[in-house]
């Protein structure tokens, strides 16, 4: 077994002590940011009574407390699994980030799922033409995509999708279409429900909304991909084994797909991990700035602006879950698939 | 090796897709079954605070103002009130008992009846959270002692002081009668429970409104259904109205202005004002709706020298609101007469400061203060309209010798710093840009928040008079008896804050309503009293 159940508690362990420290540096860090969380709780109340409505809001929310002991409190309450109302909304914390998640995750899983076969074929078709133009194209082309802004790109990629096809891709789907239709949300994958559903206009219509978006952010996994894949199929090429082979006489196809591919998959499963958990940033920026989707990150700008505490700190804590997921599937991942890694 | 990752990436996906499942419970009330044939999309530009329709006193009044009904409804246009869930209402002489008749062909959105029941239940609740908590517009039910149930369809209200009751009953908030069946489904122990409040507000309502709710997402959409039971149906061609609405909340301007031209929003609220004309050319219809949102500006009275009367008069005569209107707000405004928006019970013109700089200097000499002078301003950033306001006053000022250092900030830190006026006046910037919309259409409304001494979470000028205070207490407790009466009692206490120049009155929004040529949206469906609430009932879907 590749998995050793000593890493498994180390990195739950990691994980819980990361958490806390989020939620320790997250919950000061907020203190100082404008907004009274209680005049929001209490409904921005308007009557004679409004400061007392804000002081039971206040105490309600445990704001009266000493912070060691609100951190405590919030502590307990994310271990417990209650992370209790949306201080703005009144709805569990937990409904208004997990649809904003699962919309950023679609978003995000479409991308790699398009950008990481893309540029490893691009690393190992240059590799292949090592020197040639084809390969200086493909090198400074994967640092020009790994370095563009996505928010600019996103634009761009907006205003050309209205001025040629005059479609606009904003939101994730058409509200008119959708409701029409019958379309119901199950897991909040819109692509995968719309398919579940057999509602093939619906996907259609969805796949059309994620592609430009899909589009901006896949240019920083294609370059690292591309750039990685090349580098580690030419030094491959040079290795002892490969030469033997081709002395063997062994086909070139052969040996790409059963020596050159075997060797360089752990590094860019490694590689695509780490730019997978960096892309949700460029996506949380993308998706709500450039294309009116909801997300995570149209959550996380309103939550700072309606003071609502529980839902920023609760996003943070849902993040770096995501992170050390991540890594470690793609630890488990490599560790499966590469003998000489021990985990 | 290979099947071993397969099934791992395969196991993955699964377990993915399992605990999304699990944990992402859609909010629905009811699914809806039947594809509708006739949907309306309206756009508007913010997020649902909530939908306790005992509570709620912000956002989502948008949502409670299609599937509730109050007993009465304030109509703008005459001033009168009109009868609604009561047919109509009588009032004792001395203002205090007042007792409504009840429709007997109502019912509520999950099949129960409405009846005297329903409306002693809702509108105690109202008024008895707010007692024990201070949350909500229950503070409008202050005289309320008692709802008597008289018989099924006849309530009697008892107050302490004399009130219109009539206009109470047709607020925007606190007034709409809900299904006593509520509590029931809640599993509150009573009306005042947590529990129900909870209920309502995870999407669940029991009104009579012509709208149900299907599924409530208070960040992105709302869904209502025609509710076919409706009682209004048979005095209104309910062939035309649509099938199902939904409220998409799009907070950016130019979004909802790209879905109209998309053809995916039939009805936008808050297109950017400069695309007005080019909707207009293209065939959108547009409702130019003079509302009862206003903006004011408020003078620090406790700091120097906006502490100074002339000085506040000098500041008032040299702001130009027919440019600011002009430049500002694109004409999308009116330049306000005092603090009550025009159209508003108990507006009187003539409370306008003339454009005149060497009026403003000659206030500005007999004030005192000596110039160059440093002032602040604080000022709302998320309106783009008071960011305009901000750099014509700076320029509007510096005529006087005045620099005025802007302080934008949004809604949540501008309030936060605003309401220091009590607390740490000499802190608090000496001008305050802030707006207001009224709950019930009462001046009281507007005067008690912004002006009474005891309303230190919204008096941003820190103002403090025994003598308007007193003013605007007997006015409202006058209501009930003497209404015009009352009304002369509230211009005395206006012309007491526009001598005085406590504050000045900037401009009262008119809001430009979009629809696309799909749909017609009758003037009638629209209502200031009611601040974005569309009455769907009367919108007519053409294709």
């Amino acid at each position: 077994m590749p998995v050793s159940l000593n890493y498994i508690f180390k990195r739950v362990l990691l994980s819980i002590l990361v958490v806390i420290g989020v939620i320790v540096f997250s919950y000061i860090l907020l203190l100082y940011t404008p907004g009274d969380p209680a005049v929001k709780w209490a409904g921005n109340p308007r009557g004679p009574e409004a400061r007392k409505a804000i002081e039971i809001a206040r105490r309600e929310l445990g704001l009266d407390q000493p912070i060691h002991v609100q951190i405590a409190q919030f502590i307990y309450h994310v271990f417990t699994g209650n992370l209790g109302l949306s201080i703005a909304y009144k709805v569990p914390v937990s409904q208004v980030i997990t649809s904003g998640f699962t919309a950023t995750l679609e978003l995000l899983i479409f991308t790699y799922l398009l950008a990481v076969p893309l540029g490893l074929w691009l690393g190992i078709y240059s590799a292949l033409r090592r020197g040639s133009r084809f390969d200086s194209f493909i090198q400074s082309l994967s640092v020009v995509l790994a370095s563009t802004p996505t928010f600019w790109l996103g634009a761009i990629i907006a205003l050309i999708s209205y001025s040629t096809t005059g479609f606009l891709p904003y939101g994730r789907v058409s509200y008119k279409l959708a409701t029409s239709t019958g379309f119901n949300p199950i897991t909040g994958f819109y692509l995968l429900d719309a398919l579940i559903q057999g509602n093939y206009a619906v996907f259609l219509d969805a796949l059309l909304r994620i592609i430009p978006p899909a589009l901006a952010i896949s240019v920083y996994p294609i370059g690292v991909v591309a750039r990685v894949s090349r580098t580690l199929v030419a030094e491959a090429l040079l290795e002892d084994y490969v030469r033997s082979a081709v002395a063997w006489g062994v086909r070139r196809n052969t040996i790409i797909k059963h020596f050159v591919l075997k060797s360089i998959i752990p590094p860019v499963i490694q590689i695509s991990g780490l730019a997978f958990v960096y892309s949700i940033v460029d996506a949380m920026v993308v998706e709500s700035l450039v294309f009116g989707r909801e997300g995570l990150g149209s959550i996380l700008l309103d939550s700072l602006h309606k003071a609502d505490f529980r839902v920023t700190i609760a996003l943070a804590i849902y993040l770096t879950i995501f992170y050390i997921s991540v890594n470690t599937i793609v630890d488990i991942i490599q560790a499966s698939i590469d003998p000489r890694v021990k985990i | 090796m290979k099947r071993i990752i397969l099934v791992l990436i395969a196991l993955i996906i699964l377990v993915a897709v399992l605990v999304v499942v699990l944990v992402n419970k859609p909010s629905l009330v009811t699914p809806s079954t039947t594809p509708p044939s006739k949907i309306v999309v309206y756009a508007y530009n913010d997020r649902i605070t909530g939908i306790d329709p005992s509570i709620e006193d912000d956002t989502g009044l948008v949502v409670l103002g299609s599937i509730y009904e109050t007993l009465t409804y304030y109509d703008y246009k005459t001033g009168e009130v009109k009868p609604r869930l009561a047919t109509n209402w009588t009032s004792s002489e001395d203002g205090r008992e007042w007792i409504f008749r009840l429709r007997n062909d109502v019912v509520f959105h999950d099949g129960s009846l409405f009846n005297a029941t329903a409306v002693k239940l809702s509108i105690e609740r109202a008024r008895d959270i707010y007692r024990s908590s201070g949350r909500g517009a229950g503070y409008i039910w202050d005289a309320l002692e008692e709802v008597e149930i008289v018989d099924p369809y006849t309530v009697k209200f008892k107050l302490s002081y004399p009130q219109r009751v009539d206009i109470l009953a047709s607020a925007a908030y606190a007034s709409y009668i809900f299904s006593p069946s509520a509590i029931v489904k809640s599993n509150a122990a009573n009306y005042t429970d947590r529990k129900l409040e909870d209920w309502f507000n995870g999407g669940n309502a029991v009104g009579t409104g012509p709208y149900r709710l299907v599924s409530y997402d208070p960040m992105r959409e709302i869904k209502l259904e025609k509710f076919n039971d409706w009682w209004g149906w048979r005095y209104i061609n309910s062939e035309k109205a649509p099938d199902i609405v939904v409220i998409k909340i799009e907070t950016d301007p130019s979004a909802q202005y790209s879905g109209l031209l998309s053809g995916e929003l039939d009805i936008a609220s808050s297109v950017p004002r400069e695309t007005i004309s080019n909707l207009k050319k293209q065939g959108f219809g547009i409702i130019p709706l003079p509302t009862y949102h206003n903006f004011v500006l408020f003078y620090n009275t406790k700091r120097y020298p906006t502490n100074i009367t002339d000085f506040r008069l000098a500041i008032a005569h040299a702001v130009d609101l027919n440019r600011v209107v002009s430049e500002a707000v694109l004409g999308m405004g009116s330049v306000a007469s005092g603090v009550l928006p025009h159209g508003f019970p108990g507006h009187i013109e003539g409370l306008t400061y003339e454009f005149n700089l060497d009026k403003a200097r000659e206030y500005l000499k007999r004030s005192g203060v000596s110039t160059p002078i440093k002032i602040e301003l604080l000022y709302q950033i998320d309106y783009e309209e008071t960011k305009k306001f901000a750099a014509i006053f700076k320029t509007l000022m510096s005529e006087l010798g005045v620099d005025v250092e802007l302080n934008g900030q949004d809604w949540a830190r501008l309030k936060d710093i605003a309401r220091g006026v009590w607390e740490n006046p000499e802190e608090t910037p000496h001008l305050i840009v802030a707006d207001w919309w009224p709950t019930i259409p009462s001046p009281y409304d507007y005067l008690y928040a912004m002006f009474h001494s005891e309303s230190k979470e919204w008096n941003y000028a820190g103002y403090e008079n025994p003598v308007f205070d007193e003013l605007i207490t007997k006015a409202w407790e006058m209501e009930g008896v003497n209404y015009t009466g009352a009304l002369e009692l509230y211009k005395e206490a206006q012309l007491t804050l526009y001598q005085n120049a406590i504050a000045l009155g900037l401009w009262d929004e008119i809001r430009p309503f979009v629809y696309s040529q799909r749909v017609y949206v009758p003037e009638e469906a629209l209502n200031p009293m009611y601040t974005f609430v569309i009455r769907f009932e009367l919108v007519e879907v053409r294709s």
